[in-house]
C-alpha cells in the first residue's frame, strides 16, 4: 500500500527547541490518521511542515508522493486542509468565498458543494467575520471538500467547537472518508476514536507509536488483579506494565502488549490470585495512561526509553 | 488566465472604496491643477511667488489646493498598494491562501493587473490631460511620459510592494516606512561627520543611474523572492543591502572618479582671474567653512555659453604641505561672450582652513566646465495671451491686477521636465506702454537663464506640467529718496528673445595663483564664533 504521507528522520528546531524529533511516519492511502498528543507536543508543527508552511530542519517529508518542500500551487488541488488556526477572507460572504474558490479548482464539484451546505445549513450571505466559530469551521469544511480531495489535513478541527457541530463535522468526515486520506490532529480523543483508521501518539516532538486503531486498542487492557490477602507488587514487573498500583486484596495496571498469553503470565507474577479482569481501554484512556507513565519515566528515565519499550 | 482574473475581480471588488477614493483624486487633480496656470501668480515684478515651488505649484488658493492632492494622490497609493499586498499577506503561516492551488506567478500577475488598471491606467490618463490642459500635445511626449510610469515604479510603487510584502498589516508597514525615513535622517547626518561625503554635489554622471538601477533592482527582488519563496530573511538581507548601497553612492560619490574622464583637460573656453579679496563663511557644519573668491571671467567666443558644474581646489603651502578637495558642484553660473564679473565658493575643513590661514599658499583651482552652443533664436513679440516657445513649452505675460496694457513679467510651463537651457532677454520699460516715445526713453535689459543642459526624457512628477520660473533682472526702478519704490513693465509687442543653447564639449580648466592667502572669516562669523 502506498503512502499519502511519508516522513524520515523528520527534524524541525526553533531555535534549540526541537518540535520534531526524528518523525518515522507513514499513512497509508485511504486511512483515517489521527496524530494525538498534548498541547505542545508538536501536532501543528508537524502539519504545517507537511503543508510546506514551514520547511523542515531536516530529514524528509512526502505528501501525496511531492517533497514538501515542493508542495505549491497546483499540487493544493489535491488538498483540503483545514485548521482552527487559519485565517479566512472574512470580508465575503459565505457564498462569495464558495464562487472565488470554485476558480482555483479543476474537479471542484458544485452538486457535493451544494449537498456540504444542505448539510451544514449554512448561512449563504453573511460574511464570515460574522460567522460564529462553529458556522466559520463548517464553511471550511465545505471549501475543503467539495472538490474531493485525495488528502485531507484538519489541524485540531473540533477545538472549541459544541458537541453539535462536532457532530455535524464528523458525520461529514466519515462520509468522506472512502474517498480522501484524512490526517488530523486534536486531543479531542472520544470523537478521534470514533472515525479515525489509525492513530500516532506524538510527545515532545517525538513520534512515541503510530499504528492502526483496532491493534493499539486491541494492544492495551486494564487489569484488575484480586489476589488472596493483602497486595503487593512485586520488585522487577514487565516494562509493558504501566501505572501498577496496589491497594487491599486489588492490583491494577495497564497492559500496553495484550494477547493471549498475557492471562498465564500474569498469573506467573501473583501466585495467590483469585481473579483477573481484562478490561478493554478507551482511547482516552489509554492517552492518559501513556501520557502519565510517561512522565514518571521522564523522571526517572529517558523518554526513549518509552518510546523503546512501545515500538517493542 | 482564469485564476488571474478570479484574484483581480476578488481585489477589485474588494478595494472599491480605495480604488475610488485614488481615482477621485486624480480627477480633482486633472481639474484643480490647470487653474493654476490662468491665475496671476506674481507678488512683485520680476519674481514668481514660489511658496510650494517644490511642487512647481503657486501659492494662490487653487495652487494650494492642487499641492495638497500632489501630496494625497501618492498617500491614496500607499494606501492601495498596502491593502493590495496584504490582501494576501506574504508573512505569516495562517493566511487562508497559502494551502490553497494559488500559483505565485498568477497571484503576482493578478496584482500587477490590478496596478496596471487602476493605478498606472489613471495615472497615465491624468498625465496626458493634464499636458492638453497645459497646452501640450500628449503623444509629441509618449516616450516621457512612459519614462515617468517608469519612475513612478522605481519610486513610490515598488518601494511600497516591497515593504508591503515584508509586514503583516498597514499598522507595520506605517511603522517600517518610518523607519526607513529614519534611516535617510541619520544617513544624512552621519554623512555630515565623513570626510569624504560629497552628498550630491557633482553632476550626475553614473550615481543617478546606479541608485536607480538599485532601487529598482533591489526592490524588484524582494518582491519577487517573497512572492516565489517566501524567504524573509533574504528579502530582509536584500532591504538592508539596497538602503546600504544607496548610502554607499551617497557617501563615495561615485561621480567623483569619473569626472576627470568626463571632463577631460583642454585649453579652456573661459579664463578666470582672482581679482583679490573674498570673504570665509562658515556652513551648517561647524567643521567646514565656505571660501568665496572675487573672479574676473572671460574669453567666452561669441555664440556660445559656458556653465562651470564643478570646480576641486588644491591648496600647496611651505614645507610640502598640501590640500586636495573632493570636487564640488556650482550652480547658478553661466556666461557668454564677453567678460564679467563672479564669484566662485568651495568648502574646506575647518581644521585645514586654521594651518593654512597664517601662510601664503598656492591656490589651483581645477573648473569642470560645458561649453554650450546657440542652437536657436527665437524672438517673440510679447502677446497677451499664452505663446509657445518650440524647446521651452507654454509662456505667458503676467500683469498687475489683470492690467493688459502692460506686463510685469513672464512665466512659462514646460512638458515632463525644466527646457533646454534658455537664455531669455526682455526690454523693460518704466514708462507708459503704447507711448512709442516714453517706452524707448526708458528701456532697461531684463535677462534670465532658464532650463537644464541636456535635460532627461522626463523628471518624476506627480504632474508631467513644469512650471519654469523666469526671474528677469533689473525689475525694480532704482529707488530714489521720497519716491515710491516702482516696478519695470514689460510692453505687448516688446520683443521677448528666447536663445537656446545645447552641451558642445565637456573640459577641465585651471586657475593658479600664488602667494594666496586664505581670507578672512567675516565679520558676522567672527562676532558668532566671540559670543560661543
Amino acid at each position: 500500500m502506498t503512502s499519502a504521507i511519508r516522513t524520515r528522520n523528520l527534524e524541525r528546531r526553533f531555535g534549540r527547541t526541537k518540535a520534531l524529533d526524528g518523525i518515522d511516519l507513514d499513512v497509508p492511502e485511504g486511512a483515517v490518521y489521527a496524530v494525538v498528543g498534548a498541547n505542545g507536543a508538536g501536532k501543528t508543527t508537524l502539519i504545517k511542515v507537511l503543508m510546506n508552511i514551514i520547511h523542515p530542519s531536516s530529514g524528509m517529508a512526502e505528501t501525496l508522493g511531492m517533497d514538501v518542500l515542493k508542495l505549491s500551487g497546483k499540487a493544493f488541488q489535491q488538498i483540503g486542509y483545514v485548521s482552527e488556526n487559519q485565517e479566512m477572507p472574512e470580508w465575503m460572504t459565505t457564498r462569495q468565498m464558495l464562487a472565488y474558490y470554485r476558480n482555483f479548482y479543476p474537479r471542484w464539484d458544485r452538486g457535493l458543494e451544494e449537498h456540504l451546505l444542505r448539510q451544514f445549513d449554512l448561512p449563504l450571505d453573511r460574511k464570515l467575520k460574522h460567522l460564529s466559530r462553529g458556522m466559520r469551521m463548517k464553511a471550511s469544511f465545505v471549501s475543503s471538500h467539495a472538490y474531493s480531495p485525495s488528502l485531507i489535513v484538519l489541524d485540531e478541527p473540533f477545538s472549541g467547537l459544541d458537541p453539535l457541530v462536532r457532530d455535524e463535522l464528523i458525520e461529514v468526515l466519515i462520509e468522506r472518508a472512502p474517498e480522501s486520506t484524512i490526517f488530523l490532529s486534536s486531543h479531542d480523543l472520544a470523537e478521534i476514536e470514533s472515525v479515525s483508521s489509525h492513530v500516532g501518539y506524538l510527545e515532545n516532538g517525538r513520534l512515541l507509536f503510530s499504528e492502526e486503531m483496532a491493534v493499539l486498542i486491541d494492544r492495551f487492557r486494564e487489569v484488575t488483579v484480586t489476589v488472596n490477602g493483602p497486595a503487593s507488587t512485586p520488585d522487577r514487573l514487565p516494562e509493558s506494565w504501566l501505572q501498577v498500583e496496589a491497594a487491599d486484596s486489588v492490583v491494577r495496571f495497564v497492559h500496553s502488549r495484550f494477547s493471549g498469553g498475557t492471562p498465564s503470565e500474569v498469573a506467573e507474577y501473583f501466585p495467590s490470585v483469585r481473579d483477573i479482569r481484562f478490561d478493554p481501554m478507551s482511547l482516552r484512556a489509554i492517552f492518559l495512561a501513556m501520557a502519565k507513565s510517561s512522565r514518571v519515566s521522564s523522571k526517572s528515565a529517558p523518554i526513549v526509553d518509552v518510546a523503546k519499550e512501545v515500538e517493542a | 488566465m482564469r485564476q488571474i482574473l478570479a484574484i483581480f475581480t476578488k481585489d477589485a471588488r474588494r478595494f472599491w472604496p480605495e480604488i475610488l477614493v485614488s481615482l477621485g483624486l486624480l480627477v480633482a487633480l486633472v481639474q484643480v491643477y490647470p487653474m493654476q496656470w490662468a491665475e496671476v501668480q506674481w507678488t512683485q515684478p520680476g519674481t514668481i511667488n514660489r511658496g510650494i515651488g517644490w511642487f512647481g505649484i503657486s501659492g494662490s488658493p487653487s495652487g494650494v489646493f492642487a499641492a495638497c492632492l500632489v501630496a494625497l494622490v501618492p498617500i491614496s497609493w500607499w494606501i492601495l498598494i498596502a491593502r493590495l499586498i496584504h490582501c494576501e499577506k506574504l508573512v505569516g503561516h495562517t493566511q487562508f491562501w497559502i494551502t490553497r492551488p494559488y500559483e505565485w506567478p498568477k497571484l503576482l500577475a493578478a496584482k500587477i493587473l490590478f496596478l496596471a488598471v487602476f493605478l498606472y491606467a489613471p495615472f497615465f490618463a491624468a498625465q496626458c490631460l493634464l499636458l492638453h490642459s497645459g497646452g501640450f500635445h500628449p503623444f509629441s511626449h509618449l516616450p516621457g511620459l512612459l519614462l515617468n510610469l517608469v519612475y513612478l515604479t522605481a519610486f513610490v510603487v515598488l518601494p511600497l510592494a516591497a515593504l508591503s510584502a515584508l509586514t503583516t498589516g498597514f499598522g507595520r508597514l506605517t511603522l517600517l516606512i518610518l523607519g526607513v525615513i529614519l534611516f535617510i535622517v541619520l544617513a544624512v547626518i552621519v554623512s555630515d561627520y565623513l570626510p569624504s561625503s560629497t552628498f550630491g554635489s557633482v553632476p550626475d554622471i553614473v550615481s543617478g543611474n546606479l541608485a536607480l538601477a538599485i532601487l529598482f533592482g533591489g526592490f524588484a527582488a524582494i518582491v519577487l523572492i517573497q512572492y516565489a519563496r517566501h524567504r524573509m530573511r533574504l528579502a530582509w538581507f536584500l532591504l538592508a543591502a539596497v538602503a546600504v548601497g544607496l548610502w554607499a553612492i551617497a557617501i563615495f560619490d561615485p561621480d567623483q572618479a569619473l569626472m576627470a574622464r568626463h571632463y577631460p583637460p583642454a585649453p579652456g573656453p573661459v579664463q578666470f582671474v582672482y581679482a583679490s579679496g573674498g570673504v570665509t563663511n562658515e556652513t551648517n557644519s561647524k567643521d567646514s567653512l565656505a571660501v568665496s573668491l572675487p573672479m574676473h571671467e572671460s574669453g567666452v567666443a561669441d555664440g556660445k555659453a559656458v556653465i562651470p558644474v564643478a570646480l576641486k581646489v588644491n591648496l600647496e603651502g611651505p614645507g610640502g604641505a598640501s590640500w586636495q578637495s573632493s570636487w564640488q558642484g556650482i550652480s547658478s553660473q553661466r556666461y557668454l561672450a564677453g567678460a564679467s564679473d563672479t564669484n566662485m565658493a568651495f568648502v574646506m575643513p575647518r581644521a585645514v582652513y586654521d594651518r593654512f590661514k597664517p601662510v601664503p599658499v598656492t591656490l589651483r583651482i581645477t573648473f569642470a566646465v560645458v561649453q554650450a552652443r546657440r542652437d536657436s533664436v527665437r524672438v517673440v513679440p510679447l502677446p497677451a495671451g499664452d505663446f509657445n516657445v518650440a524647446g521651452v513649452g507654454v509662456c505667458k505675460a503676467q500683469s498687475w491686477m489683470g492690467d493688459i496694457n502692460d506686463f510685469s513679467g513672464i512665466a512659462c510651463r514646460s512638458a515632463m521636465n525644466q527646457p533646454r537651457l534658455t537664455y531669455i532677454t526682455a526690454q523693460w520699460t518704466t514708462g507708459r506702454c503704447g507711448d512709442a516715445a516714453s517706452e524707448s526713453s526708458s528701456q532697461m535689459l531684463g535677462t534670465a537663464w532658464v532650463g537644464e543642459l541636456d535635460p532627461a526624457l522626463a523628471e518624476f512628477g506627480i504632474t508631467p506640467v513644469w512650471d519654469t520660473p523666469v526671474t528677469l533682472s533689473n525689475p525694480w526702478v532704482p529707488y530714489r529718496q521720497g519716491q515710491p519704490l516702482r516696478g519695470r513693465n514689460l510692453c505687448p509687442g516688446s520683443p521677448v528673445i528666447f536663445t537656446q543653447f545645447r552641451e558642445t564639449v565637456r573640459t577641465q580648466t585651471d586657475l593658479v595663483i600664488r602667494d594666496f592667502r586664505l581670507p578672512d572669516l567675516s565679520l558676522g562669523d567672527r562676532l558668532m564664533l566671540l559670543a560661543r
